[in-house]
């Protein structure tokens, strides 16, 4: 129980200890401290710190040095580097102080777990200053009088510490106020610099570790000056055209520092300095004469200064000023050339003549004239001519000859040597050998062969090759002895035409001439193809060649490809001149794509796909096929016609049956008029009496339209009007058709009344037929040739035109092979069988043959009452319109049979070889 | 031959070198401070101005008889009276101009500076010569008396003056003292020297 409470109050004390204030020591009475109090520790060394305990807390707090432990940075240090001294003295030790960090603390541990600080320093850790090295100085010039010196050093290793530098500078029997260094530690400026005496510089640094010193620099400061660079620099222009006259101001008098020089100069424009030998001007001056310049040439030129023995430094260069030399003769002729056009007349020549200006180093001034002067040297009466011409070029209208041209420039000073061109009649003599050309970097290197005679020049003309303009001509003059030249401002990718002329003192040589490219580019497109023919298996291709400009280098060859959809490519290389391939071995009737490519020494373009079909069937197959196919066919027809000739009389019979004449009928003989007035024909008179029965129908052909005449048409036309309102006509008597004569059918036609007097004088009669190849007639009618009115009340239907009391005016008809139209026996017709007709239903229909009694509109037919059948009906008035064949003679006959037998009924026959009168 | 050869010759060669480019540019320099000192001072350029006191005259009788010696230590006591009167002319110039006219105040102490660069480069000489350099307590000027401002004027005018004379007659010792001459190096002759 007491142990307890002594603790308690043991802790409670060091609480109060550590935490009350102390009147006497200030605010914390601490139980110990360390030793050495915030030490600066040299990086890597060792170190050992001290805990002290006070006795104090000895006493009440039963506190010893062997309960201390030691923290660095909250981090307990090992015990093993702990070291109890007496009990109230314990140790640490590091052996290098780069484990050290801040704060190094001395702690207890109360009751064996109560811990509580009892001390705490800083620890600083850095490095002694090294010594600074390196040290040098130089005096520069601010003004005239004022000169400043800055000294450089290498202060050393970072030191991790404050660490202070100091330039220091002395006279051996006077010392100068230190240099402080201003933000940095390697240089400072000393401004009170005096010269002609020795002064001693060295740099001292220190820190809290120590102090360093650098060399000592013993120099006169006049020996390091860096001067001001001449100033109020003037250029004149001297007396000689190739002399400068340089003058300036030193900045330093002589008393104090002689001063040697540079004098530099370029040509304005240009970048390359050029210097005056420094020997001579290695003595104080303030003017020099530069010489050797060139004339009419502004320089541009700069000059510094130094001490004259050459200590110390050079001065920045002045600065610029220009001057010009004064002119000077042209130093040469300008380059001359020719060009000759003989496109007018072979016999006058228009020569061009062009030179080059001189460069300014050669025009040596502004070049105010050219004199051309030209002399015919083929005739030597003829007068010199000169022309004074400011541009470079000329034009003269000279006969053929040979002439010498001689040029000369001239400047404000004087006139250039001249230049002379020997213009020959031809260029006769040998030309250059070998011409070649090879590309270097910007520059297109062209070389030659010379020939064998003395060369005086080359003439090297060049242009670039366009397919949209004409070929622009340089040229450029090589000297006889060069074999060979580089062209510049050569542009890549693009062609150019080069020929070389070597010039002879008595002629000219031909020119050679060349291609070449700078450089060589793939094509900018590929050609674009197309096929000029496509057969079978193969196809000819065309395309165009590439433009120069699209070639961007020689076209070495032009590659085909070609494929089919689902096929391999097939490549074919062609030679670049051409521009047509015949692509062979192709499947027929197949889709080609095509595409073709063009390729430089740099690459190859492909133009676009083209696709093709080849051709289903080879050159002539159809032919083949088809002639024959057409021969067989034209046989065969001629074998139908030639069988059909053979068996016409059996054609015949068939198709024109011969229709027995009713009025040869045996009935005919009960009417005694009628053979007398019935006017046959000897046709009639052909049928016997045996054929009687025999009915043939004529097929109306559909092209003998025009065979009708107008008058003959029109009573069908009126046929078709009355049609609207008279239906189901019945045909006459006798088979009446729709060939009947148009009288009867017509009622308000000139011959309308006889056709009414044949209407109500109707015979009749009863006609025994025989069975028309052996058919059975169902119905045997008699016919009358009784003028005779039948019954009054016949008559008097007959009289209301358009009665529609059919029984009172009763047609007859015949039936060929037996009709089954049973029901309509009261309306008798005649109707062809199908069989008889090639045509459809409508032309079946078109054999209703009508007939028209007088004024009657009495329907007539088969019973086609019916609306729906009035199409069919005008269908078939318009067919029999279109195809009957009208005899003339019939019609012009049956006027006069009206004359003569004005009361008889006749069955007309419009069809030829069809339905004859009986 | 030998003593020419020898370190100490060479570095006697070096000084009196070092010393006529100095006194040179130190003429050059107080020539320009007497045009700025009598524009500043307002004083006119040929206005006479009696020798100062304390200062041996530059006009000497009988000066190529001179031993080099002599020589010496007449410059020295001249250049360390110039230095004396120059460092008071800068002090009064301080309290006269303030930081007005900072130009001729640096100037005032360039030559100063050049000055005690001189009397630095006539000691060594005179060391050379195995001679000591006399004490400057003893062949120093006397104080000097208090003046008005315009004779303050004046004699700054008078010190710049004559330093430019002394400056001229200093490289012409110094000229003398470079040629190689037996009198010149031998000991004998400098302690005849008064």
């Amino acid at each position: 129980m007491f142990s307890r409470w002594n603790w308690v109050a043991c802790g409670f004390y060091l609480v109060l200890n550590i935490c009350s204030p102390d009147a006497s020591n200030g605010l914390v009475q601490s139980c110990g401290h360390i030793i050495p109090e915030s030490p600066v520790l040299a990086l890597g060394s060792n170190f050992t710190a001290l805990c002290i305990l006070n006795e104090s807390c000895l006493d009440f707090g039963n506190i010893y040095a062997s309960q201390i432990i030691w923290k660095i940075k909250n981090k307990l240090v090992p015990k093993e580097q702990y070291r109890e001294i007496n009990r109230t003295v314990s140790s640490v030790t590091f052996n290098d102080t780069s484990s050290l960090a801040t704060p190094l603390t001395c702690n207890i541990l109360a009751d064996g777990q109560i811990e509580q600080n009892i001390y705490g320093i800083t620890v600083t850790v850095g490095l002694a200053p090294e010594k600074p090295k390196n040290l040098s100085c130089i005096v520069h010039q601010v003004s005239r009088f004022t000169y400043v010196m800055t000294c450089t050093w290498n202060p050393g290793r970072h030191t991790f510490l404050d660490t202070q530098f100091k330039l220091r500078y002395s006279w051996p029997e006077e010392d100068f106020p230190d240099c402080i260094p201003k933000d940095v530690n390697n240089s400072c400026t000393i401004t009170d610099i005096q010269f002609f005496v020795n002064t001693e510089i060295w740099v001292e640094a220190t820190n809290a570790l120590g102090k360093a010193e650098s060399d000592h620099l013993v120099i006169d400061p006049v020996d390091i000056v860096k001067p001001l660079s001449p100033q109020n620099v003037s250029v004149s222009s001297g007396v000689l055209p190739t002399v400068l006259q340089l003058s300036w101001e030193n900045w330093i008098s002589n008393a104090v520092m002689a001063l040697k020089f540079n004098i530099r100069y370029r040509i304005a424009g240009d970048t390359n300095w050029m210097e005056v030998p420094s020997e001579d001007t290695a003595s104080p001056r303030t003017s020099f004469s530069v010489q050797g310049l060139r004339p009419y040439t502004e320089y541009v030129f700069s000059i510094r200064c130094m001490k004259e023995d050459g200590e110390g430094y050079w001065s920045d260069w002045s600065e610029e000023k220009t001057g010009i030399t004064t002119e000077d003769l042209p130093s040469k002729g300008p380059a001359i050339w020719r060009i000759i056009d003989r496109s007018h007349s072979p016999a006058s020549w228009t020569v061009h003549l062009i030179w080059k200006a001189l460069k300014p180093f050669e025009a040596n001034g502004v070049i105010l004239q050219y004199e051309v002067t030209v002399r015919d040297k083929s005739s030597l009466s003829c007068p010199v001519k000169k022309y004074n011409v400011t541009s470079t070029n000329h034009t003269l209208q000279l006969p053929e000859g040979t002439y010498e041209v001689t040029l000369i420039a001239r400047n404000s000073v004087g006139a250039s040597p001249p230049s002379v061109l020997l213009i020959p009649a031809s260029n006769s003599k040998a030309p250059v050998k070998n011409l070649r050309t090879l590309p270097k970097h910007d520059k297109l290197w062209v070389g030659w062969t010379a020939p064998n005679s003395y060369v005086l020049k080359y003439v090297i003309e060049w242009c670039l090759v366009s397919s949209s303009s004409d070929c622009i001509m340089e040229w450029q003059i090589a000297q006889g002895d060069v074999q060979g030249i580089d062209l510049k401002g050569i542009k890549p990718f693009k062609c150019y035409l080069i020929t070389v002329y070597p010039l002879y003192a008595d002629g000219q040589g031909s020119g050679q001439s060349v291609k070449a490219y700078l450089k060589q580019d793939r094509p900018s497109k590929g050609p674009t193809v197309q096929t000029k023919k496509v057969g079978k298996a193969e196809a000819v291709l065309t395309w165009n060649h590439l433009t120069v400009e699209e070639q961007n280098g020689f076209i070495r060859n032009y590659t085909i490809l070609y494929k089919t959809i689902d096929g391999n490519e097939t490549v074919v290389t062609v030679d670049p001149s051409k521009t047509e391939y015949t692509l062979s071995s192709l499947t027929s009737d197949t889709l080609y794509t095509v595409r073709m490519m063009a390729s430089t020494d740099n690459g190859s373009s492909t133009g676009p796909d083209f696709t093709f079909t080849t051709q289903k069937f080879g050159k002539g197959e159809i032919e083949a096929i088809v002639v024959p196919v057409c021969l067989a066919f034209l046989l065969i027809v001629l074998l139908g016609v030639l069988f059909c000739f053979n068996k016409r009389d059996l054609i015949k019979k068939h198709i024109w049956p011969i229709v027995p004449d009713p009025s040869k009928s045996n009935i005919a003989q009960w009417s005694p008029q009628v053979p007398a007035k019935h006017n046959f024909n000897s046709k009639d008179q052909m049928y016997p009496e045996g054929s009687f029965t025999d009915v043939s129908v004529v097929e109306i052909e559909a092209d003998d339209k025009k065979s009708f005449s107008e008058q003959d048409l029109k009573p069908f036309d009126l046929l078709k009007k009355e049609k609207s309102t008279s239906e189901g006509h019945s045909s006459g008597i006798g088979g009446s058709s729709c060939m009947s004569s148009p009288r009867q059918s017509v009622s308000d036609s000139d011959e309308g009344e006889t056709t009414q007097n044949t209407s109500s004088t109707v015979q009749y009669s009863t006609v025994v037929l025989n069975g028309y190849r052996d058919q059975t007639p169902l119905q045997v009618f008699s016919r009358s040739e009784s003028t005779q009115p039948l019954l009054d009340s016949e008559e008097r239907s007959e009289d209301h035109s358009g009665g529609a009391e059919s029984t009172a005016q009763r047609q007859q008809y015949f039936r060929q092979n037996g009709g089954q139209d049973e029901t309509n026996t009261d309306r008798p017709c005649f109707e062809r069988t199908k069989q008889i007709t090639h045509a459809d239903e409508g032309d079946l229909v078109g054999f209703v043959q009508l007939q028209i009694s007088g004024q009657s509109s009495q329907p007539l037919g088969l019973g086609m009452e019916k609306n729906t059948q009035e199409a069919a009906l005008s269908s078939v008035l318009q067919t029999c319109t279109e195809g009957q064949t009208v005899r003339p003679e019939t019609v012009e006959e049956n006027p006069l049979s009206v004359d003569e037998m004005p009361k008889s009924y006749l069955p007309q026959t419009v069809r030829q070889g069809g339905y004859m009168p009986q | 031959m030998a003593a020419a050869d020898s370190p100490s010759a060479a570095l006697r060669r070096d000084l009196c070198s070092r010393g006529i480019r100095l006194a040179g540019k130190m003429r050059a320099d107080v020539v320009d401070l007497l045009d700025a000192y009598v524009e500043q001072q307002g004083l006119d350029a040929s206005a006479s101005v009696e020798a100062v006191e304390g200062v041996p005259l530059a006009a000497v009788e009988r000066w190529d008889e001179q031993t080099g010696t002599q020589r010496l230590l007449e410059n020295l006591a001249a250049y360390r009276a110039f230095r004396a009167l120059l460092a008071q002319m800068l002090e009064e110039q301080r309290e006269q101009l303030g930081e007005a006219d900072a130009g001729l105040g640096r100037a005032l102490a360039a030559v100063l500076l050049q000055v005690s660069a001189f009397a630095y480069h006539l000691e060594e000489l005179l060391r050379l010569e195995s001679r000591g350099t006399p004490d400057e307590e003893e062949d120093g000027p006397p104080p000097p008396p208090r003046l008005s401002l315009f004779e303050q004027k004046l004699r700054g005018l008078g010190v710049l003056r004559e330093l430019a004379q002394w400056a001229v007659r200093s490289v012409r010792d110094l000229r003398q003292l470079a040629k190689p001459s037996p009198a010149t190096g031998a000991a004998p002759s400098l302690a005849e020297s008064p």
